[in-house]
């Protein structure tokens, strides 16, 4: 079961190290160490890039796993219907993204140089609203298959951590709430068997 | 006071009233250019209707004058927020008023709620509402839609420029599924539209006496136009345009000083890519130019990058790409655009990056770039802009802003300064 997990993780996140797999799992290093080591025996994932990686036989297993797993649950309607709740939230997301890296004044985009507190305050509650909103879609998902709630989980920490200064944590770090989303977006499509 | 209007060219409500896109449609109507026949339901409908529900009277007998089979239900708010709101296409009549109603609604969807916070738009304007008869760009073979400029929106250099779908209606020109293709190929593929083209968009300048872009279909050979602006250049671009228009006679030249901002002439110091043998272009979406050798994948990338510089190129980005964005020193993607993802986690590495290059398709499989005609293979040395969206052959090299002679010459013409990076703009 774990093990699948940890499969299924780095095909959402693509090459990683060791620890940032295991946070993404929301499993003990140890633990997730010894599924990647079994996971490689079965050839399904590689140690290349300085991290671990799916390889193309690990691909198409995941595929095979997760399509049995949300039969198994019932949960493709139910999945699916989340998504379409996602994909109204996702342009959002990236808008507020975009306007933490660069922001339009007369018309010319520049680099936002977080000089402006009042802006960058205006875009982090922005991120904090659509936040709340993320949370019925967030709760959906987690209903349908419990290993969705570990993105609420991974979502929290981003923006807690920005609302506590360091704002990084927005859209600029592998691990920020725009990291994680992405992710998120790559598991929706991944579990449905939507080509992006 | 009824709040729909016909678009004639003859009344001319402002912008305010009607919005900016029907103000345009009635602007073209009065130069005598085609847009197909419609009315405008104004923005002062829209904030009735978001206030208590009441909808405007005379839908019914607007749409009867009307008389098309299917028709094109699109916001247009006096201020520009684009891709925010609705379109609805090809609407039968008699569901015409739940499309307003869709349209109207968008208004408050939260994502256009975010835009107007983040540009300071006031949350009661409200969003006009177009409706138009439809026109199909996949009518035949001899249908298409595109967009065009009537100088180089990258360069503001005087020729035209844009790009256009053959068979295609104008949700794919943007949806960035299709491979565009530039529009010169118009020229040779239906000469009677791109003569009344080209000869549109001058007008349209001598008009606005200002650099213009329209969306426009042709269906059945027959050319319509569905939106008009004018201006929207910025940095060197915005500068060669105005100087251009000045030595044209089309304006002053006190008037293409105070054209051009200082913002702009901050942005036209950002070194840019010279012209070179352009592959295609696309959408700056992260600032700097970038050159390297072409990696079709990210694996290939991450390899490549041990023995040189590699720019990643690809039709867009999952997370199972980051280790390929990591290894690169820029990336192009074919779809998507300044708000996906690819852009986001490009800027957040500071990597420059070009996205939307239509034109361009990746076949991974054969490890090549195609573009039009040419096959570029993998490992081919490339430079990219990403604040122009150029992605030319070799390495042209760059050019700085103080080297810009259309810049120097603005600058004789005023007493204001060349900014350097990073200073303050004068009184502020």
């Amino acid at each position: 079961m774990s093990q699948d997990t940890v499969l299924h993780t780095l095909r959402c996140i693509g090459y990683a190290e060791l620890a940032r797999v295991a946070d993404a799992c929301g499993l003990d290093e140890a633990d997730v160490e010894s599924h990647l080591i079994d996971l490689a025996v079965d050839g399904f994932v590689t140690r290349e890039f300085g991290g671990w990686g799916l390889t193309e036989v690990g691909r198409a297993e995941d595929a095979r796993r997760t399509a049995g797993e949300l039969d198994r649950a019932g949960a493709r309607e139910a999945v699916a219907s989340a998504y379409q709740d996602f994909m109204v939230l996702n342009p959002e997301l990236l808008d507020l993204s975009t306007a933490w890296h660069m922001r339009t004044a007369d018309g010319v985009a520049v680099a936002n140089d977080h000089a402006d507190a009042s802006y960058d305050a205006l875009v982090f509650g922005r991120f904090a609203d659509l936040d709340r909103r993320a949370g019925a879609v967030c709760a959906d998902l987690g209903a349908a298959l419990p290993r969705f709630n570990r993105y609420r989980v991974r979502l929290t920490k981003a923006l807690d951590r920005a609302r506590g200064g360091d704002l990084g944590y927005l859209a600029d770090r592998i691990d920020s709430y725009h990291s994680v989303w992405f992710q998120l977006h790559e598991d929706l499509l991944a579990t449905l068997g939507i080509p992006r | 006071m009824s709040h729909i209007h016909r678009l004639d060219g003859l009344a001319a409500q402002p912008a305010d009233v009607i919005g900016g896109k029907a103000h345009g449609l009635n602007e073209l109507l009065r130069l005598g250019l085609p847009v197909p026949p419609g009315f405008v339901i104004d923005v002062a409908a829209c904030r009735q209707f978001l206030r208590d529900g009441r909808f405007p009277d005379g839908l019914d007998e607007a749409l009867a004058s009307l008389g098309a089979p299917g028709v094109a239900v699109r916001s247009g708010a006096a201020v520009s927020m684009p891709g925010m709101m609705d379109t609805v296409l090809d609407v039968a009549p008699d569901r015409v008023r739940a499309a307003v109603e869709a349209v109207f609604a968008s208004w408050h969807t939260p994502r256009a709620t975010t835009y107007r916070e983040l540009h300071g738009i006031p949350h009661d304007l409200g969003t006009a509402v177009i409706v138009q008869a439809m026109v199909f760009g996949d009518r035949d073979q001899r249908s298409g839609s595109g967009v065009a400029f009537s100088r180089d929106p990258s360069s503001g250099a005087p020729e035209l420029f844009g790009e256009v779908l053959f068979g295609r209606p104008g949700t794919d020109v943007v949806g960035g599924a299709h491979a565009t293709r530039p529009l010169a190929d118009l020229a040779s593929r239906e000469p009677a539209v791109w003569a009344e083209l080209s000869s549109a968009l001058r007008r349209l300048e001598r008009h606005y006496r200002d650099v213009c872009h329209v969306e426009f279909t042709y269906e059945s050979g027959r050319l319509w136009f569905l939106q008009v602006r004018p201006g929207g250049l910025v940095g060197r671009a915005a500068v060669r345009v105005a100087v251009d228009l000045a030595d044209e006679r089309v304006i002053d030249r006190r008037t293409a000083v105070d054209r051009v901002s200082e913002r702009d002439l901050r942005a036209a110091r950002t070194p840019r890519i010279r012209t070179g043998d352009v592959l295609a272009r696309g959408q700056g979406a992260s600032p700097g130019v970038a050159a390297g050798r072409i990696a079709v994948t990210a694996d290939s990338a991450a390899r490549m990058a041990a023995a040189g510089p590699v720019v990643l190129v690809r039709p867009h980005t999952s997370p199972l790409d980051m280790h390929g964005l990591a290894a690169a020193t820029g990336i192009v993607t074919s779809r998507g655009g300044p708000t996906s993802h690819a852009a986001v986690v490009a800027r957040s590495m500071g990597k420059p990056a070009v996205v939307a290059a239509a034109a361009l398709t990746v076949d991974a499989a054969a490890g090549c770039v195609r573009a039009g005609d040419r096959t570029v293979p993998e490992g081919t040395f490339i430079t990219i802009d990403g604040t122009g969206g150029e992605v030319v052959l070799g390495d042209p090299g760059t050019t700085a802003g103080t080297e810009d002679p259309h810049l120097s010459r603005l600058l004789s013409w005023t007493d204001r300064a060349a900014p350097s990076p990073g200073s303050s703009p004068p009184g502020g």
